[in-house]
């Protein structure tokens, strides 16, 4: 390509003449000391917490601790070309990221720069990435659901829009693939998604973007991502980042899905640089606001008032536990901040139930309405039926003889357990889930040998779609059991195994 | 703490905090006879022309291995035919408290006391070639009248800034330097240049 001087010229020309010979005024201060990802500023008198500041190298600084003497910044980019003895400015405004349609199928760090190579995200709507959550008036109950296409969750811990669940537990688990079959599922149902990766491996993210884009969810989903090797103030403002994106979609009546992977490590990150600003250490050594940064960030999910109209935004955040252990800090906190949790157990995952989510445990504290009422009123005992499961199942190991009634539960709950696994990146639709689910609830897969429940579930599912199509169309269309659909799939079920071998 | 800093820039929040208490001490001492003036004139050409021009001087201040008779014994001997009777006092009392070290930190925080107690500031300039007397007026004129306050100059030379000004009033900055604005302008066009890149592309180029 050859490059054409004159137009060149001629813009800069253009950026010449409208430029505006102003005397700059700004607040400045010296840096006394630089490392770790923080400053410590002396000056900056006027500069107010949270407050934005500028150094040479052109890297941002966020006021994080306004001392006596001096000012303790955060430094949101290279930290390595500031030195001593270094100007600072501050800029009098709070840090912003940018919004809108442009930063959706990007890959961009939590100040919105590109990581993808597609250039920079062209867009003049920005937002505020530290907002104070809407009050009570602004908000409504959480009602509508949002499909994970996870029959597990969907079924047993059904989630809302508004809703934030947490999914916890050990280091592989398959804790982000939840999240992943859930941003997937949401093709076509106008959720934008924002996955935010704290702490991971670029790699990790890389592998997750990848699939995204496979499966053609890169379409509405962004990626944020502070890696391992960002410093810790950017692991910190990632998540704030990612919700302020996500709330321009809120605000303006869309629905969006945040997931956040993972917020221990984003605590791990304000511990280190609380500890680095001198900030006396609590619990842990996480500071003592750990609760307020992780409080005030989930509560900005929320569904919003149909005067506001009626936008959501519905966090999945994700912790990760030690050896199980969720009575630890961060996990109880997170815990008793969101409105349920999905927890995810090592010995479930390596005996091949995948999701490996322990349902005696798992709850959604928003329930049933967050159901369709078909799935409602299909799955209505199924979290307490297989909890009753595992303890009979525990009961019958000690080699006692069984009455025939409670061989009858120990096989179909043998079945169920079965029929919930279900295979990364392969989300359900609402009408395929409730169809698995009543079959397995009303017996029909009691004859079927345990190890063929899976095919037999997927060959029914294929049957049913390729003869009995109107009924997959009446169940996602108007998603109720009227006595008609449920005579309806009845036959159909009966019918496939007819002739199911 | 240490008594002295190595770099302008090192800040010791400690002796910061000792020298403002220090000072209020000296001025509150000079306030009620009346000799601030002098003492301040004095304790400025104690720090400029002894402490910084006479490094063994400045050790034996700072050292706790010079006893606290000797050092008065040095004071006497070095400012006692010249000095206020205040200031000699009070080096000693700072002497006697191991703190002599200090006078610098003390010096800086009883300027600034001092300053701010008379309605005055210090207005740090800087320009690419040395003021004459005509400019140096109508600049402390121009920022008396915008600050309420009268002015004191503290006037560098940096080539670097090419042309203009730059004032820092405490904190703030007032930028009316050309280096200042050439930079702006590169940013701005730069800025400008890359928008227009990205949205018309093949304006700036031709496949041949």
């Amino acid at each position: 390509m050859k490059f054409n001087s004159d137009e060149i010229a001629s813009v800069l020309q253009q950026e010449i003449e409208q430029f505006e010979t102003k005397i700059d005024v700004r607040e400045v201060g010296t840096v006394l000391e630089v490392g770790d990802g923080i400053a410590r500023v002396y000056g900056l008198s006027g500069v107010m917490a949270g407050e934005m500041v500028e150094f040479p190298s052109g890297a941002i600084g966020l006021a994080f601790n306004l001392e006596e003497n001096s000012v303790g910044v955060i430094i949101l980019g290279d930290y390595l070309s500031i030195e001593e003895g270094d100007e600072v400015k501050a800029l009098g405004t709070l840090l912003s990221v940018p919004a809108g349609d442009a930063v959706v199928g990007r890959v961009l760090d939590p100040l919105g720069n590109p990581l993808d190579g597609k250039g920079p995200v062209q867009t003049d709507v920005t937002r505020p990435v530290e907002i104070i959550a809407t009050g009570v008036a602004e908000r409504q109950p959480v009602k509508q659901p949002l499909q994970t296409g996870i029959k597990a969750i969907d079924a047993m811990t059904p989630i809302g829009r508004g809703q934030r669940e947490l999914v916890i537990g050990d280091r592989k688990t398959g804790k982000t693939a939840i999240a992943i079959d859930a941003i997937l599922n949401q093709k076509g149902q106008d959720v934008k998604c924002f996955y935010i990766a704290i702490g991971q491996k670029d790699s990790a993210v890389a592998g997750v973007v990848d699939v995204l884009e496979r499966y053609g969810a890169m379409e509405y989903t962004t990626v944020i991502s502070a890696g391992a090797s960002a410093p810790a103030p950017l692991q910190y403002v990632a998540p704030y980042a990612g919700t302020a994106m996500a709330e321009h979609f809120m605000f303006n009546g869309g629905h969006a899905l945040v997931v956040y992977d993972d917020l221990s490590k984003q605590a791990t990150a304000y511990r280190q640089m609380s500890l680095l600003m001198r900030r006396p250490p609590g619990r842990e050594a996480y500071p003592g606001d750990v609760f307020y940064c992780h409080s005030r960030l989930l509560e900005r999910s929320s569904k919003l008032s149909d005067a506001l109209g009626g936008g959501s935004i519905t966090s999945l955040p994700i912790i990760e536990t030690l050896e199980g252990e969720v009575s630890a800090y961060i996990p109880t906190n997170v815990i008793s901040i969101t409105d349920g949790q999905i927890y995810v157990q090592p010995d479930l995952f390596f005996s091949g139930v995948r999701p490996a989510m322990n349902p005696g445990i798992s709850v959604s504290r928003v329930g049933g309405d967050a159901q369709t009422k078909a799935m409602k009123k299909v799955a209505g005992g199924l979290r307490l039926q297989l909890a009753a499961f595992r303890a009979l199942e525990a009961f019958a190991q000690l080699g006692t003889d069984l009455d025939p009634a409670t061989q009858a539960e120990l096989d179909r709950g043998y079945r169920m357990v079965e029929l919930l696994k279900q295979p990364q990146y392969q989300p359900m639709s609402v009408a395929q889930q409730v169809i698995s689910i009543y079959a397995g609830t009303n017996g029909y897969f009691d004859d079927v040998d345990v190890k063929e429940v899976q095919r037999c579930e997927t060959e029914m599912l294929q049957y049913i779609k390729d003869t009995h199509g109107g009924l997959i169309d009446a169940l996602t269309e108007k998603p109720e059991l009227s006595d008609e659909i449920v005579e309806q799939m009845k036959a159909a079920i009966e019918d496939f195994k007819k002739i199911f071998k | 703490m240490s008594q002295s800093a190595s770099h302008e820039t090192v800040m010791d929040v400690g002796a910061e905090q000792l020298g403002k208490t220090y000072a209020r001490a000296l001025l509150g001492a000079c306030q009620s006879d009346g000799s601030v003036e002098p003492v301040m004139e004095q304790l400025q050409q104690v720090c400029d022309d002894y402490l910084a021009q006479s490094s063994p001087l400045a050790a034996a201040f700072e050292s706790p291995r010079v006893s606290v008779s000797e050092k008065s014994r040095v004071i006497d001997r070095v400012f006692g035919d010249w000095g206020h009777p205040n200031l000699i006092r009070f080096m000693k009392v700072m002497a006697s408290r191991e703190r002599l070290g200090y006078l610098r930190s003390v010096r800086r925080a009883a300027e600034a006391l001092h300053d701010d107690a008379m309605g005055r500031v210090v207005a740090e300039v800087q320009t690419a070639v040395p003021m004459d007397d005509s400019l140096r007026n109508d600049v402390v004129s121009q920022l008396s009248g915008r600050l309420g306050k009268s002015v004191r100059l503290r006037e560098s030379v940096d080539p670097d800034i090419i042309g203009g000004m730059i004032i820092r009033v405490g904190d703030t900055v007032f930028d009316s330097s050309v280096s200042g604005r050439i930079a702006k302008i590169g940013r701005a066009a730069s800025a400008g240049f890359a928008t227009q890149l990205v949205q018309q592309a093949s304006r700036f180029g031709s496949d041949e």
